[in-house]
C-alpha cells in the first residue's frame, strides 16, 4: 500500500497536475471568500468540464478548490462577519471582534496557518490510515450516529449567547427548518405546501446566506454617509513567515481541532460546520480564559479553521472506501470520480492506485500551498476589497449571493427562499436573537431525527437499541461528561470558596 | 374581411410549410437534455456519457446541452420535459419505476401519456445482500430467518417508492414472509450499514455491489439470466424464486413528437447503443446496459406503472 503511495508521486509532480492544484487553491480561496459561492457549487460547476480532462488534472483542481474554499470562507467571516461557507460560522465568533480591534490581518494569518495545518494533518491521515479508519466508520450505525448528533448539540450551550431563551428560540427555529421536506422514513411531505422545490428540504447555503449575508449587506447600504473604513479596512503588514513563530503557542488547539476535524470527517453526513462548532467549543472549554472568547481570542479562530480544513481529506475516507461522503463537497467529488470511471469501494485502491494515491498527494500539496498562496497573496488582495465604498460593497455582496444561491439548483425558487430568510435574519439581528444556534439546529436537527428513527426501526421500536453497542455507550458517556462537567466544576469551585 | 381571412390562411399555410421544412432539417439548433439530478450523480453521468454519441449520430453538427434541474428525486426535471414544446429540442432523462411511482404517491403534473418514449438504456438489476459476518448467506436461510423472526428481518434500502422498495414487496409475496423496511437516504449509506452489520439484509443494485464483493454476501440477482458484470452471482429464478427487477434509466421527450423527429432520435439512440465505445464508457461508469427502444420502452413503462399501481393499492408506503 505505501509502495503505491510513492509510485503515484511522480505523476502528481508533473507541471500540468501541479498547476491544476495551484489554480484550484487560488480559485477556491476566491470562491470561499465570496458569500453565497461554496466549494460544493464550484466543484459541481467544474464537473461537466472535467469530462475530457486527464483525471489527475480534474481531481487536483477539486482538491485545491476544496482546501482553498475552506480557508477562503474565513476571510469575509473575519472582515465582515459574513461567513463565506457554512463551516466558517464559528470563525466569525472571534475573527470579527479581532477585525474590529484592528487585528483583522493577524486573524486571517492565524486562519490561513491553522487551515493549512488542519489540511495537512487530514491529508496525511487519508494517505496513511484510510483503510483502518473506514472500519471505524462502519462501527457507526444509525444509533451511534444519533448520539454523535446529540454530542454535537451539546455545543449549543456556548452558542446561545447572553439571553438563553432567545438562544433556544433560535435553535428551535433551526430544527424546525430541518423538518421541512419529505420525511424519508414514512414518505410524507412536511411543510412543503405542495412545492416540489421544498421536497428535498432547505439547503444549508440558502439559509446561511439569507441569515448571515443579506442583513450585513443591507447594513452596508444603510451606511451611505459613513465612508470610514478605518479599522476593518487596514490590515497589518507583518509577513506571514514572521507571524508564524508567534502562533506556535496554539499547538494544542491545532492538535485537538485536527483530531476533531478528522473524526467528524469520517462520520457520514455531518461535515465541516459541525467540526468547527465542536472544536471551537472544546478549545474554549480547555482554555484558561474562556471569558475572553467571543471577544477576539485568536485561539478561537485557530480552533475553527483547523478543524474545518481537517475534515476535508478525511471526509474522503468513507467517500472513497465506502461511497458515503462525509461532507456535501465530498459527495460532489464522488461524482467527479465517477465521471472518470472511478467507482468508490475497496477495489478502487487496487484498480486505480495511480489516481487514488495521486489524488491524496494533491490534497497534501493543496494544504501546503495554502500558506503561500493564501497567506502571501490572497489575504491582502481581499483586504483591499474592504476599502470599497460601503454601499458598493453591499450591492456587490447582494449580486453575488443571488448568483450563488441560484446556481445551487439552477432555480429562482431558492433565491426567493433566501430573501425570506434574509428578512428573518434582519429582524433577528435587530431583536438580538443569536444566529449560530439556527445553523446548528438545521445541521444537526434533521441528522439526529433521521438516525434516531432509523435506529428505532432497526430495533423494532425498542429504545434499548440506542445504547446496545460499545460505541454508543462511549459516545453517551462523552456527552454526559461534556454536559455535566461544567456544572460539577462550578459546584466544586463554589464549595471551595464558601468555607473561606 | 374575406381578404384578411385569406391572408391568415395563407400565413398559417406558410408557417406550416416553414415548420415542416424546419423539421426536415432537424436538428437545426441545440438540443437541451434535462437531467433531473445534480451533476455527477448516476443519472447525470449516464446523460453526459450518452450526449456526445447522440450528437455524432444525429449528424449535422448537432449539439446536445445537458441542463441539471435537480430536486424532488427527479420529479422537477421530468415535469419540465413533460411540459416542454414537443419539437425535439427538449429531451430528458427518465428513471423507472421512480417516475411512475411519483404519479401514485404525489400530485404529479404528468402521467404516462405525457412522454414520447425514446430509449431506455440502463437496467441495473436488484441484488439481495447480507453482511459478510452474517450466517445468512443463501436465499433459503434468509427466508427461514424471515419466517421465524416475523418482521424481525430488517432491510436496508435507498428510499421509499423506488425499485428496491417494489422489489421487496415482490420478495415478501414470493417468500410469504414479513420484512421491516429501513429506508436510508441513498444506497451507499444503506450499504455501509450492512457492512457494519447494523441491519440483517439489504436490497441494492448490481452496480453498487460489484466493488464490494469481498465485504458482502450476495444472495442473488433479479435477472432472467446471469449478468455479464458478475456471472458468479446466481439468479433468483434459478434458485426457485420468481424475482426479476431493476432500476431503469433512459431518455424521453414530450408527448406528440413529430414522427420524423422521433425517427431521427430513435435511430440516433439505436446507433449509440450499438457503438462499442459507448458500451465501454457505460461499463467504465458501472452502468449495466439493456436497450428498450421506442414502443418497447413505452411497453416497459406501462408494466412499471402497473407494478407501482398494484403496490400502491395493496400496501401504500405513506
Amino acid at each position: 500500500m505505501y509502495g503505491n503511495l510513492l509510485d503515484a508521486l511522480p505523476a502528481v509532480l508533473s507541471f500540468g497536475n501541479l498547476a491544476a492544484v495551484v489554480i484550484g487553491v487560488l480559485s477556491g480561496i476566491c470562491i470561499g471568500a465570496l458569500p453565497g459561492l461554496s466549494a460544493t457549487m464550484a466543484i459541481s460547476v467544474l464537473i461537466p468540464f472535467t469530462f475530457g480532462m486527464d483525471p489527475l488534472v480534474a481531481l487536483g483542481m477539486m482538491a485545491g478548490i476544496y482546501n482553498g474554499a475552506m480557508y477562503g470562507g474565513s476571510i469575509p467571516a473575519v472582515l465582515l462577519r459574513i461567513p463565506g461557507t457554512p463551516a466558517a460560522v464559528a470563525t466569525s465568533f472571534d475573527g470579527y471582534p479581532m477585525a474590529q480591534q484592528g487585528r483583522g490581518g493577524y486573524a486571517l494569518q492565524v486562519a490561513v496557518v491553522s487551515s493549512a495545518i488542519g489540511g495537512i494533518v487530514s491529508a496525511l491521515v487519508l494517505m496513511l490510515l484510510a483503510p483502518p479508519l473506514a472500519q471505524v466508520t462502519l462501527l457507526f450505525g444509525p444509533a451511534e450516529i444519533f448520539w454523535v448528533a446529540v454530542f454535537g448539540m451539546s455545543a449549543i450551550v456556548f452558542l446561545l449567547g447572553g439571553d438563553v431563551i432567545k438562544g433556544l428560540i433560535s435553535a428551535t427555529f433551526g430544527v424546525f427548518v430541518s423538518i421541512i421536506g419529505i420525511d424519508s422514513i414514512t414518505g410524507y411531505d412536511r411543510y412543503t405546501f405542495g412545492h416540489l422545490e421544498l421536497l428535498d428540504g432547505i439547503n444549508i447555503v440558502v439559509l446561511l446566506v439569507g441569515l448571515y449575508a443579506l442583513p450585513p449587506a443591507i447594513a452596508l447600504l444603510e451606511e451611505v454617509q459613513d465612508f470610514d473604513t478605518s479599522n476593518t479596512g487596514r490590515l497589518n503588514t507583518v509577513s506571514i513567515w514572521k507571524a508564524i513563530p508567534g502562533m506556535l503557542k496554539y499547538w494544542k488547539t491545532w492538535l485537538r481541532s485536527s483530531v476533531i476535524g478528522v473524526f467528524v470527517g469520517i462520520l457520514p453526513g455531518a461535515g465541516g460546520s459541525m467540526a468547527a462548532f465542536l472544536s471551537y467549543n472544546e478549545a474554549r472549554r480547555a482554555s484558561s480564559n474562556p471569558d475572553e472568547w467571543g471577544k477576539g481570542e485568536p485561539e478561537g479562530v485557530a480552533a475553527s479553521e483547523t478543524s474545518n480544513n481537517a475534515d476535508t481529506a478525511s471526509a474522503l475516507i468513507p467517500a472513497l472506501t465506502l461511497g458515503i461522503p462525509g461532507t456535501a463537497v465530498a459527495a460532489v467529488m464522488l461524482g467527479g470520480l465517477l465521471i472518470h470511471g472511478l467507482q468508490p469501494g475497496p477495489m478502487l485502491f487496487r484498480d486505480n492506485p495511480q489516481i487514488v494515491f495521486g489524488f491524496m498527494w494533491q490534497f497534501l500539496f493543496a494544504a501546503i500551498l495554502l500558506i503561500a498562496l493564501g497567506g502571501a497573496l490572497a489575504t491582502n488582495t481581499f483586504a483591499r476589497v474592504l476599502r470599497l465604498p460601503r454601499p458598493l460593497l453591499g450591492a456587490l455582496i447582494i449580486a453575488l449571493v443571488f448568483i450563488g444561491v441560484y446556481s445551487i439548483n439552477n432555480r429562482m425558487f431558492d433565491v426567493y427562499l433566501m430573501l425570506g430568510f434574509g428578512a428573518i435574519g434582519y429582524f433577528m439581528d435587530k431583536l438580538k436573537f443569536p444566529l449560530p444556534p439556527v445553523v446548528l439546529g438545521l445541521i444537526l436537527g434533521g441528522f439526529a431525527e433521521q438516525n434516531l428513527r432509523l435506529a428505532l426501526r432497526i430495533g423494532g421500536g425498542d429504545w434499548s437499541i440506542l445504547a446496545t453497542s460499545v460505541t454508543a455507550k462511549i459516545i453517551i458517556a462523552l456527552t454526559l461528561f461534556v454536559v455535566v462537567y461544567p456544572l460539577i466544576s462550578r459546584w466544586l469551585r463554589s464549595r471551595k470558596s464558601t468555607p473561606a | 374581411m374575406k381578404l384578411k381571412a385569406l391572408g391568415i390562411a395563407a400565413a398559417l399555410c406558410f408557417s406550416c410549410f416553414a415548420a415542416s421544412a424546419a423539421l426536415a432539417d432537424y436538428p437545426e439548433k441545440r438540443i437541451n437534455l434535462i437531467v433531473g439530478f445534480a451533476a455527477g450523480g448516476g443519472t447525470d453521468v449516464m446523460a453526459r456519457t450518452t450526449a456526445p454519441f447522440i450528437e455524432k449520430y444525429l449528424g449535422d453538427d448537432a449539439t446536445v446541452v445537458v441542463r441539471n434541474m435537480p430536486g424532488a428525486s427527479g420529479q422537477i426535471g421530468v415535469t419540465a420535459v413533460a411540459e416542454a414544446a414537443p419539437d425535439g429540442y427538449t429531451i430528458g432523462t427518465y428513471n423507472l419505476p421512480g417516475m411512475m411511482a411519483r404519479t401514485q404517491d404525489r400530485d404529479a403534473d404528468y402521467s404516462a401519456d405525457s412522454f414520447t418514449y425514446l430509449a431506455n438504456i440502463v437496467n441495473d438489476p436488484n441484488v439481495i445482500v447480507t453482511p459478510r459476518s452474517s450466517d445468512i448467506d443463501t436465499m433459503d436461510k434468509l427466508v427461514a430467518a424471515a419466517k421465524q423472526r416475523d418482521g424481525g428481518v430488517t432491510v436496508a434500502m435507498s428510499s421509499l417508492g423506488g425499485d428496491d422498495h417494489f422489489f421487496l414487496q415482490r420478495v415478501s409475496e414470493v417468500t410469504d414472509a414479513e420484512y421491516t423496511i429501513v429506508p436510508f437516504s441513498g444506497s451507499a449509506p444503506a450499504r455501509s450499514a450492512l457492512m457494519g452489520g447494523h441491519v440483517t439484509m439489504g436490497i441494492i443494485n448490481l452496480s453498487e455491489v460489484v466493488n464490494f464483493r469481498d465485504e458482502l454476501n450476495v444472495l442473488g440477482i433479479a435477472t432472467r439470466e446471469r449478468a455479464d458484470m458478475a456471472d458468479d452471482i446466481p439468479t433468483f429464478v434459478e434458485q426457485g424464486y420468481d424475482l426479476v427487477s431493476g432500476a431503469l434509466r433512459g431518455f424521453v421527450a414530450p408527448a406528440d413528437l413529430p414522427d420524423d423527429v422521433r425517427d431521427s432520435l430513435l435511430s440516433a439512440f439505436e446507433q449509440t447503443f450499438e457503438d462499442s465505445e459507448f458500451q465501454q464508457a457505460m461499463r467504465r461508469s458501472g452502468n449495466p446496459t439493456e436497450l428498450a427502444l421506442g414502443d418497447d420502452f413505452r411497453q416497459l413503462n406501462a408494466e412499471q406503472l402497473e407494478l407501482a399501481e398494484r403496490v400502491w393499492a395493496n400496501d401504500p408506503w405513506k
